[in-house]
């Protein structure tokens, strides 16, 4: 049995780590919705051109033939599976897209 | 593995919506706030039925909810009764057993949504404690149900900000955690004090 001495000091132990917790992850919440606002989503493999084409407010034809893809609205399929089917690394797409998306909105870059 | 999972929403849609949330219930670690988000985002694209998708998503859940239930009601169980003395003897099981039954309900209802790294634990845990399988079943429903259509309507008005939408999310729903610690283990210290 743990001895009541010992109880009260992990209860003041916990509650430093809670309120500390609080401050940490509500700054860092306060932080991330700030950058949102100014900060374009960044373009992540995963993503298909069309998505990409809604997140920074540009034309997915744009978009599509910066990568060499003919435009099809309906081709959700995502950049990794592109590049895979074009034999290139999908960070060489992911850069292509960012930079076709710079040069349509320079204001729009992507991190 | 993160990205593989949001790929597949965005490629195969409801199919795999069900399929991933019902894995992320039974207990794998998967980014399902994330993923909501973004097939808000998605039904904001017109790719998807918003309504549809809070549908899949949360049958895909309950369905998930109610393997990690069954898994406690007929092995935790036979666990508990092996770790008896590690627990503190069978009067402090039978004691936790009871609170368990009294805070089911909201405590199931919150770990569907705003604790829901708890989810899994919180099943296993009902189902071991013989918490009664309807009102389970109603209380999991209705948190999940409350859950799918809070992060996908977020995903839907934040459209194109998927990414910093579900961080600010996660740290959000972490600080509400602090704060309900802090303020049981705060209750704690005072009723010591007051003793």
């Amino acid at each position: 049995m743990i001895q009541p001495r010992y109880r009260t000091l992990i209860l003041v132990f916990g509650l430093c780590l809670a309120i500390a917790a609080t401050f940490f992850f509500g700054y860092r919440a306060g932080r991330t919705a700030r950058h949102a606002r100014w900060q374009n989503e960044p373009v992540r493999a995963w993503m298909s051109v069309p998505f990409i084409a809604h997140t920074h407010h540009t034309s997915e034809d744009v978009l599509f033939q910066a990568i060499g893809v003919p435009p099809d609205p309906h081709d959700h399929r995502p950049v990794r599976d592109i590049a895979r089917a074009k034999k290139l690394p999908p960070a060489d797409l992911v850069r292509e897209l960012q930079d076709a998306i710079g040069k349509v909105s320079p204001a729009g870059k992507t991190p | 593995m993160n990205d593989q999972v949001l790929a597949a929403v965005a490629r195969y849609g409801s199919p795999a919506l069900f399929a991933i949330v019902a894995i992320a219930a039974v207990g794998v670690p998967l980014p399902i706030t994330l993923l909501l988000i973004v097939t808000g985002s998605l039904a904001a694209q017109g790719a998807m039925n918003v309504w549809t998708a809070i549908a899949v998503a949360t049958a895909g859940s309950v369905a998930g909810d109610q393997i990690g239930y069954a898994v406690g009601r007929w092995g935790g169980r036979a666990l508990i009764a092996r770790f008896n003395g590690l627990l503190g003897g069978p009067e402090r099981v039978r004691e936790l057993d009871q609170r368990a039954r009294s805070w089911g309900g909201t405590g199931i209802f919150f770990s569907r949504w705003l604790v829901a790294p708890l989810g899994p634990w919180i099943n296993f845990a009902s189902g071991a404690a013989e918490y009664p399988w309807l009102r389970f079943t109603l209380w999991d429903f209705v948190g999940e149900a409350f859950g799918a259509a809070l992060f996908i309507f977020l995903g839907l008005i934040f459209s194109d900000r998927v990414q910093e939408t579900g961080a600010a999310l996660g740290d959000t729903s972490w600080a509400i955690v602090g704060v309900l610690a802090a303020a049981f283990l705060g209750w704690k210290l005072f009723s010591r004090k007051t003793k």
